[in-house]
């Protein structure tokens, strides 16, 4: 873990944060707020549907179309700002159980959003009504996603405080 | 859309704590007082400025000084102190007294004293 966050360290990126003066902390770290709640209030909403909220209103299919551009992006963007941060002086986490959780957390939020489009149900919400086995189907995604979010959130606000 | 509603409206108040910003709940209350000769100079890089000082029973500290932009503010840059030069620190150590960390308040170097948290001791 030490010798990872070295390297981290040690990179071209890690150099340039911290010799391109001194509001560039400030400056990355909001465009890193910026981008996980870019992430963070639109995964919310459609979380929300999927776990059955305006299911009589909006159909899961047209919400996914605004929601997966804004989302995919402001992952982008706090993933980009977020290994800048970690450069900057990677080795002073390295005892940190907040950043211990959060990657984790992270990795389960990505590969259940890239699964979850690659569901059947996710698929045929376009076309037809969902049977009540493929909306729980559903509701599952919504769930695991949203936990693994909010979990991912909170421990990256909790860095700091360690 | 009121239970909607509801629900947000729990779910933001769940995580109010993480708003309020970071204290020094990890650092002592009381005031210490560390002088060593710098052996990492002073960065102004990341959310705090930081440097590290071997004290006279060779014991290397790691200070933390304000955040970069303030640091500077009171006259602490980069280029300020050499390596190898004398510095006499005040500020709060860590709770833990095997953990050589201090969280500065105030710094003399040279015979003059910076204040980099004007207005706390």
């Amino acid at each position: 873990m030490r010798t990872l966050l070295l390297w981290i360290e040690a990179t071209s990126l890690g150099h340039l944060m911290r010799e391109s003066g001194p509001w560039t902390y400030a400056i990355v770290n909001l465009t890193h707020v910026l981008g996980a709640s870019a992430l963070f209030g639109s995964v919310l909403v459609l979380d929300l549907r999927l776990l059955g909220v305006w299911s009589r209103r909006v159909r899961i299919a047209d919400l996914a179309t605004v929601i997966t551009p804004v989302a995919i992006a402001g992952f982008l963007v706090a993933m980009t700002t977020g290994a800048a941060l970690l450069a900057t002086k990677a080795t002073a986490y390295v005892d940190n159980p907040f950043l211990l959780i959060k990657f984790p957390a992270i990795a389960i939020g990505a590969i259940n959003a890239g699964v979850l489009n690659l569901t059947r149900a996710r698929r045929e919400a376009r076309v037809r009504a969902l049977t009540t086995r493929e909306r729980r189907q559903l509701a599952v995604f919504g769930g695991v996603s949203l936990t693994a979010w909010a979990t991912a959130i909170t421990c990256g606000r909790m860095i700091g405080y360690w | 859309m009121k239970k909607v509603a509801t629900l947000v409206a729990a779910f933001m108040l769940s995580a109010l704590p993480a708003f309020a910003h970071h204290g020094w709940g990890g650092n002592e209350d009381k005031i210490s007082e560390v002088t060593g000769t710098v052996t990492t100079g002073v960065s102004l890089a990341g959310p705090h400025a930081t440097m590290k000082i071997k004290d006279t029973q060779g014991r290397t500290w790691d200070v933390t000084m304000a955040p970069p932009a303030r640091t500077q503010q009171a006259g602490v840059t980069e280029k300020l102190i050499p390596v190898g030069s004398t510095v006499m620190v005040h500020g709060h150590r860590n709770k833990s007294q095997n953990n050589y960390e201090i969280k500065v308040t105030k710094l003399t170097f040279n015979g003059k004293l910076y204040d980099v948290y004007p207005g706390m001791e």
